[in-house]
Order: C-alpha cells, then structure tokens, then sequence
C-alpha cells in the first residue's frame, strides 16, 4: 500500500521534474544568460558569471528533484572539486548525472553531446556557458586541453554515453588522451544510482520501483607522471585501461574503496 | 621543400615514436585504420605531428579524404606547396 502510493506520487512528480528542467533552461537560456552576459566585463568574467548561476540553477534543481521525493542523495568531498586544471571524470549511469556534477563543482566546464545544442532547453545554456561538443573529436581535443591549461576544471564522462546497464565499461581515448596533454589534476569521480534510473534507452516514465538514491564518491587524484614519460598516444592508451581499471574496482567493491581490503589484510 | 619520400620517412619515424609501429610495416598502400589501427585519437596526434614538421595550420578537413599512407603523404604534400 504504501509502496503504490510511493509510486502514484513519484510518476507526477518526475513529470514536475522534466517539467521543472525544461523551465530552467528556457528562462536563463533565453532570458537569465543573455541578460547577464550583457554585463561588462572581460570574456573570462563573463563566462564566470554565467558558470557560477549555471551551477547555482543545476544546485536548485538537485534540492528541487530531493524535496519532492524522486531522489537523495549523498555527494561528499565536494571540496575537492573545481581545482584548477583539473580533469574530473565520472562513469555515467543516468540522464541527470551532469546536473550533480555541475551543482557540486565550481566553474565546470563540460564536455557534452551534440545533441545539447539541438534541444531547445538546452541549446542556449550550453552555449552561453562555453561547454565543449563531443561532435568533432579534433575540436573536442583542442578545445579542452586549452581550456585545462588555462586552469578552468573540466568534466568529462569517458564512456562518452551513457552506461548500457549489464554491460562491461567501456571508455574513448578521448578523456585519457585530454588528460595526458593538458590536465594539472585527474580526479575521478564514482556515481552509483540505485536503483537504475533514466538510464540508457530508458524512457522517462518507466520510474524505478522506489526512490531512487545517488551516491557520489570522489575518488583519489590519479598521478600523470608515470602516463607522461611515453608519447602521448601510448600513454593515452595505458591511462585509459589503467582509469578502466579504477572505475571498475570500484563499481565492484560496493563503494568502498578498492584498496581498504588490501589494507586490512597488510594491518591483520 | 620536401619529397615524397622524405614525408614518407617523417611519417615513418612519426608512427615508430607515436604508436610504436616498425617503419617497414608503413608502405603508400598501407590502410591507416585498418591495418595500422589508427582512430581519431591517433588522428588528432597526428596531425599535431604534421603541423610542427611543416611548420603550417592544418585542420582536420584537409585530411577528411586520406584513407591509406599514400593519401596521407600527398595531402601533406599539398599543404606543404599551398
């Protein structure tokens, strides 16, 4: 009984979601952005001012998406996030990874499908925001590894789409070649969602049996030195397996740290 | 200005440093990413090579059409004259 009226509420309520996202990114796209980027100011400021309510409109829409009950969440050591030059990299199990990742990190830039630039919702925060198109893989790498060594923190799912649930991981080269060019820090960050929401081919209203929980974990920075010392197409393919590897331990171990076992046993 | 066979040679020394690939396997027949294993990661690297070694802005376009080495060194050919 109470599961079914848990049901019968959260089918509108993910309805009021979308609804409530649409919203969002026909107001600041067409109205809030443009009104701000009509401030003067240098480029970078104005791209700052833009991120910054970005980040804040994303935070809202998280505590919007909590209060009425679709989801909770728990997102620690958010202060490691937004560092400059630092590559932040997240597997990608559901549609609304990207709106955590950008409330929880300041000034993010991120890398986005093409698809962004064609949706109405979408298209004008995206561009008024500066976020890179996965569209052109060159421009993609060019662009990125620019804005890495200009300092600004930059997100990158790797598996480039979402997670085919029950499929093993698989990441592009891309992020890993980005990251070996031009990152200061990569920081990876695990997102587990459970259960499966809004995931690959899922539509939006086959909701989950109960309220979904997120959990983010931001893992250890991951030292590039090593990756360095080969040209960067071989390190970019040993960085790749080696994050492959990372974000699989992971996933596996429930969510806890990959290394605590080995630990307890070294201590034992 | 620089010959075929001299591209041919950078192009050599540029798979065997890049992708550790042995210069007697890259012929103008040979297919970049069939055979060679070359995808737009590679690509990208590449064609950052290209553009140091001469010295030119290059764009992913002009190499839109190249499929095999040989296509590869005539399109450099040609933005090297142009």
């Amino acid at each position: 009984m109470l599961k079914s009226i848990s049901y019968c509420w959260r089918l509108p309520a993910t309805a009021l979601c979308f609804a409530m996202f649409g919203l969002l990114g026909l107001v600041s796209g067409v109205l809030v952005f443009p009104l701000v980027r009509l401030v003067p100011g240098r480029k970078a400021t104005r791209r700052r001012r833009v991120r910054a309510l970005f980040r804040f409109g994303m935070r809202f829409f998280v505590e919007f998406m909590r209060a009425v009950g679709v989801l909770t969440y728990e997102f620690r050591d958010t202060r490691r996030l937004g560092r400059p030059g630092q590559m932040i990299l997240a597997n990608h199990p559901s549609l609304i990874d990207v709106v955590f990742l950008i409330a929880f990190t300041p000034q993010p830039l991120c890398i986005v499908k093409a698809a962004m630039w064609r949706n109405p919702f979408t298209r004008w925060p995206v561009m008024a925001a500066g976020f890179v198109s996965n569209d052109s893989t060159f421009d993609m790498v060019e662009q990125t590894a620019a804005a890495l060594a200009e300092g600004q923190s930059v997100i990158i799912f790797p598996e480039g789409t979402r997670t085919t649930p029950g499929q093993a991981l698989q990441f592009h080269r891309g992020a890993a070649n980005i990251a070996v060019k031009a990152a200061l820090i990569v920081t990876p960050v695990f997102i587990r969602c459970d259960p499966t929401t809004l995931a690959k081919n899922m539509p939006w209203y086959r909701i989950p049996p109960r309220r979904v929980r997120f959990t983010f974990r931001v893992g250890t920075d991951i030292d590039l030195a090593e990756f360095r010392k080969a040209p960067p197409p071989l390190a970019s393919r040993a960085l790749n397996e080696h994050l492959l590897q990372v974000f699989a331990d992971e996933l596996r171990s429930g969510g806890r740290p990959a290394q605590e076992p080995a630990d307890r046993l070294l201590r034992a | 200005m620089l010959s075929s066979d001299q591209i041919l040679q950078m192009l050599r020394t540029a798979f065997a440093e890049l992708f550790e690939i042995d210069p007697a396997r890259v012929t103008p027949t040979t297919r970049l990413s069939e055979d060679l294993e070359i995808d737009s990661i590679d690509a990208v690297d590449l064609i950052d090579r290209v553009r140091r070694v001469i010295g030119k802005k290059v764009s992913p376009e002009d190499f839109r059409s190249v499929r095999t080495v040989g296509d590869l060194v005539q399109a450099i050919e040609r933005l090297a004259k142009g």
